[in-house]
Formats: structure tokens, sequence, C-alpha cells
């Protein structure tokens, strides 16, 4: 039995527990730390509710946010009230991945086939993406916040483009969380452009089309990272009841647990992250020797 | 002095089995105000007039016995949770199985063009289970069924005899005993086609290695100067010519310990149902009936409100 309380311990003779006694604050207070050195592990494990082991988390999570339409229509809300509080909601899964050490956070932000949707709602969420990344730049630099967006930015708004280059640079060095926001982003689009890479370099003789396998073809993905963090999501989240990975990380999502939940994506909080971060703790993930 | 003042909140854990393996549950809970100011100033005063102190004091032997009670009731009332809502499962089944639930009797699959079952590779070395499932699928009307595993034991146990029987029913094939009477008065025919990891992430290699060479020997395009625009098209057209064609499932049943897909044709997974079952080895009809039931459900409103997603 683990105890947890708020003011200062008592002496262990008093409540000799049976099992280990961890003592925890309430979870994810804001982590203020620089983002020079990473936080120790003991000071991690602190920051996790009870239930959760730090040595099996998530490395990479993957979050498709799916709902938010429907939870504006559901209050009798304009959907853009709808996109406000989805992005509260990346901002409190952002935080507590922060808080949790989960080290890779991939959020689809916007598919390439949402172009199809109503000018109107395209342009909004145009905008709230180019603020909401322009007004986080301060706190990714103060949390060691990593950001990338990936997708087919030919598309996208020359200002978001420019805000979004901006904040990857400022952003470059940080290495506590490496945020992902998929905007026009869609699985397939990411094989393909993988594969003109790679006839580019096959025009530039720096390999040959024979040459061309698993490895070389997953480092071409958009995805790919340069450092140690895990390219591929350990767990992918879906939210408001739909089962499909919607052409989200094809390639990438071959291992990932999969959660589908039906909270909507601004109801999902701590609670519903909690219980994904659990289920994927319970699963018996034994994957051999096979390269992923 | 120091005084225990203030909440306790009290976290366990513990490992229940499930149907769908073994599920650890977490449980937290918040104990009203505690006072323990006395039995630490008990514990003191003993120190304090070096004296051995007691083993347990009283108050703290209470505590513990409330706090140990607690757990056990917990423990208890989950563990019947549990076993209730595996008992509710295990008899909704039951009920499916045997006809008695009546919307389940007539599954409407015209949608189903494509099923794919995937499956965990140590547990497809079961080739009982799955052929009973094959079976099963069989009498249920489906009419396509791709098979992996990522190490391709499927291929290898059925694709031989899959070749064998194409024109055959699958039930007489596969020689299912009871089920092959039923299987021969509905003269259903049922399409398999088995995968494995070959077909996925390393045909996508080949397809692009093809492409690429297609490419620059200039059957395709220009004069090779500017970067190659490659299309979907070019990728489905390529996986084709290298063997790792097909059609996209309309949904996909996992079996296995984990709920992954296992690195299935990632081509052909843009929009697919995907559902886990559990472990190979607890398969039960009436669950596949039911997964089959809300994918006829599903689909339809997918169809009606495609434009209202997200």
């Amino acid at each position: 039995m683990l105890f947890s309380h708020h003011s200062p311990a008592a002496t262990s003779q008093l409540l000799a527990p049976s099992r280990r006694t961890l003592l925890l604050p309430l979870p994810c207070p804001r982590a203020g730390a620089t983002s020079a050195a990473a936080p120790a592990p003991a000071a991690e494990a602190a920051l996790l509710p009870g239930g959760l082991r730090a040595e099996s988390l998530p490395r990479h999570v993957a979050v498709v946010m799916d709902g938010n339409s429907r939870w504006a229509r559901a209050r009798g809300l304009p959907s853009a009230a709808g996109h406000e509080a989805g992005r509260r909601a990346l901002e409190e899964v952002v935080r507590l991945s922060r808080a949790w050490g989960v080290r890779a956070l991939t959020a689809f932000a916007f598919s390439h086939e949402n172009w199809s949707r109503p000018k109107v709602e395209v342009e909004f969420l145009m905008g709230q993406f180019e603020r909401a990344i322009r007004e986080s730049v301060a706190e990714f630099l103060r949390e060691g916040i990593r950001l990338r967006v990936i997708g087919d930015s030919s598309r996208l708004p020359v200002s978001l483009q420019k805000t979004a280059r901006e904040a990857e640079e400022a952003t470059q060095s940080n290495s506590q969380l490496d945020l992902t926001l998929a905007i026009s982003y869609s699985g397939r689009r990411d094989i393909v452009q993988a594969c003109r890479n790679l006839a580019q370099k096959v025009h530039d003789k720096l390999l040959k089309p024979e040459d061309i396998d698993e490895s070389l073809f997953a480092d071409e993905l958009e995805t790919s990272h340069a450092n140690e963090l895990p390219d591929y999501p350990d767990l992918l989240i879906r939210t408001s009841g739909e089962l499909r990975l919607s052409n989200f990380l094809l390639w990438q999502s071959a291992y990932a647990e999969l959660f589908f939940t039906d909270t909507l994506w601004p109801d999902f909080g701590e609670a519903d992250y909690f219980e994904a971060l659990v289920s994927f703790q319970s699963r018996d993930r034994r994957f051999g020797v096979r390269k992923l | 002095m120091p005084s225990i003042r203030g909440n306790v909140r009290v976290a366990f854990e513990f490992s229940l089995p499930s149907v769908c393996g073994n599920v650890r549950v977490a449980f937290e809970f918040t104990l009203g105000p505690l006072r323990l100011q006395e039995a630490f100033v008990a514990s003191e005063a003993s120190v304090f007039m070096n004296q051995p102190p007691p083993h347990m004091s009283r108050p703290s032997i209470i505590i513990k016995l409330i706090l140990g009670l607690l757990w056990t009731i917990t423990h208890l009332a989950i563990s019947f949770l549990n076993l209730w809502s595996h008992l509710i499962y295990s008899l909704e089944c039951y009920l499916i199985s045997s006809g008695l639930l009546r919307k389940y009797q007539n599954l409407h699959l015209g949608r189903l063009k494509c099923l794919a079952i995937v499956v965990d590779s140590k547990e497809a070395k079961s080739t009982v289970k799955v052929k009973q499932l094959l079976c099963w699928l069989s009498s249920m009307g489906v009419k396509y069924v791709c098979l992996y595993d990522i190490e391709g034991v499927l291929k290898r146990s059925f694709e031989p005899a899959v070749n064998v029987s194409r024109d055959r029913t699958a039930g007489e094939h596969f020689g299912i005993g009871a089920n092959i009477k039923d299987l021969h008065r509905s003269q259903r025919e049922m399409v398999i086609d088995c995968l494995s990891g070959s077909d996925g992430k390393e045909g996508i290699a080949k397809a692009a290695s093809l492409l690429c060479s297609t490419y620059f020997n200039g059957d395709t395009h220009g004069d090779g100067k500017r970067k190659p625009a490659f299309t979907e098209a070019d990728m489905a057209s390529a996986l084709k010519a290298v063997g790792c064609g097909g059609p996209e499932p309309d949904l996909l049943l996992m079996y296995g310990p984990a709920r992954c897909h296992l690195g299935f044709p990632a081509w052909r997974l843009r929009y697919t149902e995907i559902t886990y079952m559990g472990p190979l080895k607890s398969m039960k009809y009436g669950a596949i009936v039911k997964a089959l039931y809300n994918f006829s459900k599903k689909h339809q409103n997918y169809v009606l409100q495609i434009r209202y997603t997200n």
C-alpha cells in the first residue's frame, strides 16, 4: 500500500506499510526547471501519480485529437469554441507529458483530408495554430520543449509557415520533451515524400535503388529524429470513439499500443491520460528482437 | 513538534485477469483528515524517556487495521466488478452464439468487402484456433479475409493450402468438423490472403526501390534533373508491381497480448476500423459476431456523418 500526504512526513515506525511507501505530491505541478539539465530520475518518479511506473512509461505518445466539433455541437456552441477547448486540452496533455517524463509527443492537429472542410473553419484553424505556436514559444523555452511541425507545409498560409519555422529554430536545442505537431499531414503522403527523398539521393549518387531497405526508408519519413528519441510512438491515443488511424502515422504505428476512448478531445484530461498510460503498462508487450 | 494532519491519499495497484489479458488496476482515494499527532507524540515521548518505544501504539494499530480493511474491501470490490464484467461479457457471447439475441441474428455485411485478421506470431502457431476462426468467419458470410502475422507463420501454415483450395469452400479444405455441413449447405466461398512483414514495410521499401529504378531508367519521367514528383498513385502501382498490392480492409481484428497492428501493410490501413479481440486462445464466436455487428452499424454512421467528424 502506498501512502501520500501533504504535510511533513511521519516517522516510518508509525505506519510500517507492508509495501513500498512513496510520498507523492499532487501530480503535475508546473515544472519550472530550466531547459538545460534533465530532471533526475528520482524527481521525475516523484511527479508520477500512484499506479504509474516510471520505467515502463511510453517514451513516445501520439494523439489523434478528435471530437472538437462534436463537443461544441453538444453544447450548442460554434465549432471555433470546440477548437479552442481542444487547444487547452492539448496544452494540458503537453504539461502532463512533460511532468510525467514522456519524452516525445506527436499530436495530429490537421489532416491533409481536412482541407476539404468549410473554408471559414479551415481559416480559423490556421489562425489558431499560428496564435498557439507564437504564444507558446516562451513556455516551450521555459519548459525545455522542442517544437517540430510536420506535414505538407506548402498549403499552409505563409505567416503560419514563418511562425512555425521560427518556433522550431528557437526551440531546437531543448531536450525535455519533443513536441511534434502534424498539420496538413497524411501518412500516405509521408511515405511518398520519403520515396521522393530517396529518389533525390539516388539522383545525387548517394545510394543505388537496390540499396533501399526498411531502415533507409524510415530515415526519410517526416517523423525521423536526428537525436536518440524514438521515432515511433509506443502509445497512440484516439479520442471521440472512432477506431481508425485516419491516415496518421501508418508506417510508424506498427508497434504502438492503440488506445481508443469515447471521450471527446476537449474533455480529455489528466484522468483520461492516466487511464491510457495505465492501460499501456498493463499490456504484455513482447516483440522479440524484431527490428521496428 | 510536527504533527500529521490534513488529508491522506492512499494509492495501490494490483493485477487482475480480464477478458483481454492481465489488467493492472491502480486505485487512489483520499481519506478524511487524520490526526496522528497522538501516536507521534507517544513514540517521541518514549524515545525521550530513553525507553524502548512500544512496538505499536494503539492508535497506529487501529489505523493500520482500518486501512488494511479498506484495502481488502476495495480489492474485493474491484475483483468482483472485474469478475462481473467478465461474466456479463461471457454471457453476452454465449447468448449471441446461441442466437437468442435477435439483433445479432442477421448480420448485414454488404459493406464489409475485406476483413483483416492480425495475429501475434506466437499465437499464430496455434493453427487449430486459426482454422476455427476462419470457419466461423466463413459461416458468417465474410467474403475476403487478409490473414497477417509479422513473422509469416500464417503464410507458411496456410498459404499452400489456400492456393490449392481457391475454388472450394474454406471449410471443406480446412476440414473443420461439424461446421462443414453448414458450409456445404450455404455454398459460401471465402478468399483468404496470407500476409506477413515482407508485405508491409519491406514491401514499401521494394516499391520505393522500383520507383527509383524506373525513374532513373527514364521509363516514366523526363530528364531526371528535377526531384521526381511521385504521387500516391505511383506508389500504389509500384506496390502492386512488387506483389504487395491489395484491397484496404474495412475492418481489422487484432488477436494477441498487445493492442497493435504489428506492421500490417501500412499503405492499406488508412481508414480501416480496428478492433482488439484479446488473446487468440480465448476467442469467442459471439465476440466476433458482435464486432462485425458494431462495424455494420458504425460504418453506416460513418458514411452518413463523413463531413461532420471532428
